[in-house]
Formats: C-alpha cells, structure tokens, sequence
C-alpha cells in the first residue's frame, strides 16, 4: 500500500514537471495563428486594412467591431522600419508585435502624441548605432527597441460614428510603412 | 507484475495531472495568470512586453491580437454573476457601472469569436451610444426578444460570452486598482 501511495505521489510530480514543461515549450513549438494570419496578407512594408469579420462569421483574431484596423510587417535586417502618417481626430492607439504575439510596445493617441504618427522600430544592433549617432533620424521619431527583426504593427481607429468608417479607412492606408534607408 | 501495475498508474496519473492541469491553466486560468472579478476574467499580463510563462503560453494558445497595456484591456464573461453560463435563450441584464475608460464596447460573441448580434444591427454596445441613469449606471439588455432601454438583438441558440473591451484604462494596473475596479453584474432575467 505504501509503496502504491509513493508511485502515486511520483505520478503527481511527474505530471508538475510535465506540467512545466508543456507551458514553457507551448510558446516555442506552436506557431502564433494571429502572426500566421497577419504574415498571409500582403503587409511587408506596406500598410494593410484588416477587415473585421462579418456578423457570424469566424473572427480568430477576436477584432472589436466597433474598431478600424490596420497593419504592417517589418522585417528589420534591410533596416530600422518606421510608420508615418497623420491620423483622424478620434482615438487611435498603435501596437508593436513580435512573431510569438507578445506586444512589445503600445501608445495611443492620449499620451500627448497628437494626430501625428513617427513610430521608428529598430532591433537591438540598429538601437546602439543609434546611441551611437551613427544612424540618422527625423526628430521626433518615436523609437522602440524590438527584441526580434520579424515585428508587425496594428493601428487601432475608433470611428465615433460608424458612418465615418469609411473615411477612417482610407486615411488609414495612406500611413506610410517601410524601411529607414541608413 | 506489480511494479508494472505501479508503474502504469503512476504514468497514467502524470499524463492526466500534466496535461489536464496544462488545460486548465490555459482556458479557465484562475489559479495562474488570469484574474477573475464576478463573472468577468482578464488575463492582465495580455499586453505587457514581458508576460509571464502563463500569459505567454495563453498568448499563443489563443492566437489574438491583445490589447497592449497602453491600449486598454480585454474582459470575457462566459457566465452570469451567478455562476450560469450565458445562453442566447435567456434574457440578460448588465447593470451598473464599468471602470474609467476613454471609451468601452461590449459585444456578445460565441466560442469562435463571431458576432452573435442580429446581422444587420449594431455589432455590440458602444459606451458614447447608451443610455445612462443620473448617477452614470446603465441598465443594458441582451436578448433575443424586445427588451426596454439599451437592448441589443442577439440571434442563434447555445452558449455566447460577453468581450467588454475598455480603451485607454488603468483598471487592475496600479497598486490597489482591483479594489476600486467596478465591474458590472450580469443578470439572467428569464429563459
């Protein structure tokens, strides 16, 4: 009895450590669908729309419908990546992703930036030419350090009526999204 | 012969133990990132740059595009405050107040994420399109049936959750923030 009560117990910490190891490896083995789906569309460097689903149909990115979207994907070995532009007078808020979906940064309209959008993305090498003063850059820029080369940007718009849906739409593709020529 | 016996239950009680307690953590979440106030839950490391293994792992599991931190935050009710799953046969009032945001919508959703609202209508609430009582409270109705005040068609049958999405908030943020962080309560007025 006692030694069935001492296999017992190492089954359970058997299964911690299995436990462990599944939450720790999940995010190294399984590839993140909503990276997957951005990196379908055709949004290296350039600024693509993000339809949100129509009533009823799948939305695996669980997108607000409420909410305009829009992103970008930046592959940071031709160089830091920006994304500029001018937004709507309404609320916007920008999201910095890496390929495993973690955020890397976010900011939104409120903390002060305005209607203006000089969102720079550099990778840890680009970030010490910088300090460096071997790269030149627009004042202004708004810099984030990506841990990766692979990022992709969403631009959140939240119209204040749905019939303004549309224009918020195409501002938001004028948003220009590329690589920094260092 | 028996230490073979021994040595099944002992594997069969670590897949279970490791693999169900995996399951649980990702989905349910309560005892490890996520955090629960009444029938809503939020995984408030969603959006951070540097999310525990937990969020990270339910990051990936989930595959959507959190909310940053910056941003807002995303809370998911798939129960009323009496611990009821929600059911699209049932009538359902969402009552009170909700935590300072610039902005917050609320959109009733099944398990794929789609919007159950009736097609050709409003997807969801939108916080600047309610009506509110003098004291800032609402009283917001979900049903498939005509509801007084704010109401918001839902069609179909089965089980729905609720997405209140809160824009450009500091709820469960700051030090003492989950005390003062009002959610409001979902009421199955009848079925």
């Amino acid at each position: 009895m006692v030694r069935t009560l001492l296999y017992v117990a190492g089954g359970v910490l058997l299964g911690l450590v299995i436990h462990l190891i599944v939450i720790l490896t999940l995010p190294r083995v399984a590839p993140n669908q909503a990276y997957l789906q951005i990196a379908a569309t055709e949004s290296l460097n350039a600024i693509q729309p993000l339809p949100v689903p129509a009533p009823g149909a799948p939305n695996p990115l669980w997108l607000d419908p409420d909410l305009t979207y829009a992103v970008c994907r930046l592959d940071l070995t031709n160089g830091p990546g920006e994304l500029t532009g001018t937004l709507p007078l309404a609320f916007w808020s920008v999201a910095v992703y890496d390929h495993a979906g973690t955020v890397l940064y976010s900011t939104t309209n409120r903390d002060g930036i305005g209607q203006k959008l000089d969102l720079g993305v550099f990778d840890p090498a680009q970030t010490r030419l910088l300090a460096e003063q071997k790269i030149d850059i627009a004042p202004g820029l708004l810099i984030v350090e990506a841990r990766t080369d692979d990022v992709f940007v969403v631009v959140r718009l939240a119209a204040s009526h749905p019939s303004m849906r549309d224009r918020y739409q195409a501002q938001l593709k004028r948003l220009a999204c590329r690589n920094i020529t260092i | 012969m028996r230490f073979v016996l021994n040595l099944a239950l002992m594997l069969v009680i670590a897949l279970v133990v490791g693999f169900g307690l995996s399951w649980y953590a990702l989905t349910d979440g309560r005892l490890f990132g996520a955090l629960q106030s009444g029938p809503w839950t939020t995984w408030t490391q969603a959006g951070s740059p540097s999310p525990d293994p937990y969020t990270r792992a339910y990051i990936t599991r989930h595959a959507a595009l959190q909310l940053g931190q910056a941003e807002g935050l995303q809370l998911v009710a798939a129960t009323d405050s009496d611990g009821r799953a929600l059911d699209r046969a049932c009538r359902y009032r969402v009552d009170g107040k909700t935590p300072t945001a610039t902005f917050w919508t609320l959109v009733p959703v099944d398990a794929k994420g789609a919007s159950i609202a009736r097609p050709d209508g409003p997807q969801g609430f939108h916080s600047t399109r309610v009506a509110r009582a003098n004291d800032g409270s609402m009283q917001l109705y979900i049903s498939r049936t005509l509801s007084p005040l704010n109401w918001l068609e839902v069609v179909g049958d089965g089980p729905f959750a609720l997405v209140l999405s809160l824009y450009d908030t500091a709820i469960f943020s700051a030090v003492g923030a989950t005390e003062t962080a009002t959610l409001p309560s979902i009421i199955r007025e009848g079925c």
